[in-house]
């Protein structure tokens, strides 16, 4: 405990900023929605077309839905579906990276076959094929299986690569004829070397899983009965927010996952700089 | 304690390499067998061998290794092929690598490697207990205790050679496997470390098998001596009955190779002549 707060001591301005924006947006998404007085989904709840006032924070949408708590609703299901697909996808390519990289031989062959395979297949196109063909009703577990599907391979190539070189590391080897099992050296000294790497993959992917859910639902392809960043701005699309001059209603999803993305960089580039600073103390 | 019986050893399948070549060997207990011989020549395939070490691709095609350990808690006498070695390895057998400069893992102080490598019942006691004997045993070596504190970078190569020495002896094993311990030292420490080597040696009483192609650290430290050359070994005995009498025309030319005080020096020797 007092290594993991002495981490955080001095550590660069980006890194609180980043914190500060990530812990903001998982309030907003992780304990607001609990506390929202209507269902927000729900249309005609409240007067249509409200610009903000004390009653409705961030006003209104046309179809009298309360702006601030859809949108706490929308963060917290974009932001599960971002951890969820960044958790297995790190998880499923480090796993498989590490097997592929240290066991080699035939294991090796047959997921490397796999992850170049899924690699050179564009993601976005398919997404859209796979939506078009569920009647733009794809439903959110259902996009989750597929990014996670789409993006393990990147961590497990980079990660295979990193098992490969440190397979034939001296140290490994001492490790071996010291008697240490395959897995505890995987875990006490492969691992290390690849965790910091795995914490910015997953932020990455965090971001990637976001990003591409948003843009099926701008296109109208995820299902738009549920609220996420994406249906917020489709919707808002759709009854033509810009134009009405309805700029809060839009700009809030906008607004939100840009102000996300920045945070999660931060957080990041943040702690890979301390990291580095780390080490050159040493 | 270890019986090498008309082994041949290559690595992958029949038609590949053959490394060591119908070589007989007896490693007895409570000696400082030395093996000599130029790159290539198989030591360290021996050596891996001998370890029971197969992760590599290394094949035994014909002939047997058998050792015979005793049980220090029971007594009973345990008899295997190396094959089965594994299971007694860094508890009866244990390994001092060859260059110290990659062997430690960088990103793990030495405390925590020297725990990870013993046995489990050594590591089910009391931390701060166990911290204490490895610092007084460490201590033997000349080594501080902060020692234990620091990463491998921070220490130098002959720290670094010491702290693996350490932690091969540290389980007193009955054999030690020294491949090309002192390859990369100044002859300073290496000569430090040798004399290490043989005072756990002597103190343990147990069996120690050097690697090495320097002809003069098996004539300082060694009982026994074998030459290898080309897979083969070519001749085996007590060193200093080699050294007074070498029989084979390589072992001759090794021990012709080593320099020699108030020997001729053939290039200062020449330049005068002119």
């Amino acid at each position: 405990m007092r290594r993991l707060t002495s981490f955080f001591e001095d550590a660069p301005f980006r890194l609180y900023l980043g914190l500060f924006l990530v812990v903001v947006f998982v309030i907003v998404g992780g304990i607001l929605p609990w506390l929202a007085p209507t269902d927000p989904l729900e249309w005609y709840q409240s007067p249509r077309n409200q610009a903000p006032s004390w009653a409705h924070v961030l006003g209104t949408t046309s179809l009298g839905q309360d702006v601030f708590w859809l949108l706490t609703w929308a963060l917290r299901n974009s932001l599960m579906l971002g951890l969820v697909v960044a958790f297995f996808s790190t998880l499923i390519g480090v796993f498989l990276g590490l097997a592929a990289g240290y066991a080699g031989g035939l294991l090796d062959r047959v997921l490397s076959f796999f992850m170049d395979a899924l690699l050179c297949i564009p993601t976005l196109p398919i997404l859209i094929l796979m939506a078009a063909l569920f009647g733009g009703q794809l439903a959110l577990p259902a996009i989750c299986v597929l990014l996670i599907l789409f993006n393990w391979p990147y961590p497990a190539r980079q990660v295979r690569a990193v098992a490969l070189t440190m397979r034939e590391r001296e140290f490994v080897n001492v490790a071996w004829f010291s008697g240490e099992s395959r897995v505890r050296i995987l875990t006490r000294h492969i691992f290390p070397y690849i965790a910091g790497w795995s914490a910015a993959n997953f932020i990455n992917t965090v971001l990637v899983g976001i990003a591409t859910e948003s843009a099926l639902a701008v296109i109208g392809l995820s299902s738009a009965q549920q609220a996420t960043l994406g249906t917020m701005i489709y919707w808002a699309i759709q009854y033509q927010a810009l134009l009405a001059q309805r700029y809060v209603w839009i700009g809030a999803p906008v607004v939100s996952i840009v102000l996300m993305f920045i945070g999660l960089f931060l957080v990041s580039s943040g702690l890979s700089m301390r990291s580095a600073e780390r080490r050159m103390s040493v | 304690m270890i019986t090498v019986d008309d082994v041949t050893i290559g690595y992958g399948n029949i038609a590949g390499l053959t490394a060591v070549d119908a070589v007989s060997l007896t490693i007895n207990d409570n000696e400082i067998l030395g093996i000599a011989g130029e790159s290539g020549s198989g030591k360290s395939t021996l050596m891996r061998a001998v370890y029971g070490d197969f992760s590599t691709g290394l094949r035994i095609r014909s002939g047997s290794i058998r050792g015979r350990f005793t049980d220090p808690r029971t007594g009973a006498v345990l008899e295997s092929d190396s094959r089965d070695f594994p299971r007694l390895w860094w508890d009866q057998i244990s390994y001092v690598p060859q260059g110290s400069m990659s062997v430690l893992n960088p990103l793990m102080k030495v405390e925590q490697q020297v725990i990870d490598g013993l046995p489990a019942r050594e590591r089910g006691n009391d931390r701060r207990a166990l911290r204490a004997r490895i610092a007084r045993f460490l201590e033997g070596f000349g080594l501080p205790e902060t020692v234990l504190d620091a990463f491998p970078h921070q220490l130098s190569g002959g720290m670094r050679q010491r702290v693996l020495v350490a932690i091969a002896a540290f389980v007193n094993p009955r054999l030690i496997l020294a491949d090309e311990p002192t390859t990369a030292l100044d002859v300073v420490v290496q000569k430090k470390i040798l004399l290490m080597m043989v005072e756990i040696q002597r103190r343990l009483r147990n069996s120690l098998v050097l690697v090495s192609h320097d002809l003069g650290v098996h004539y300082q430290i060694t009982d026994r001596l074998a030459v290898m050359y080309r897979g083969k070994i070519v001749e085996v005995g007590r060193t200093r009955d080699i050294f007074a009498n070498p029989r084979h025309d390589y072992t001759k030319a090794l021990i012709a190779a080593l320099p020699r005080l108030g020997g001729e020096r053939a290039r200062a020797g020449k330049e005068a002549a002119l």
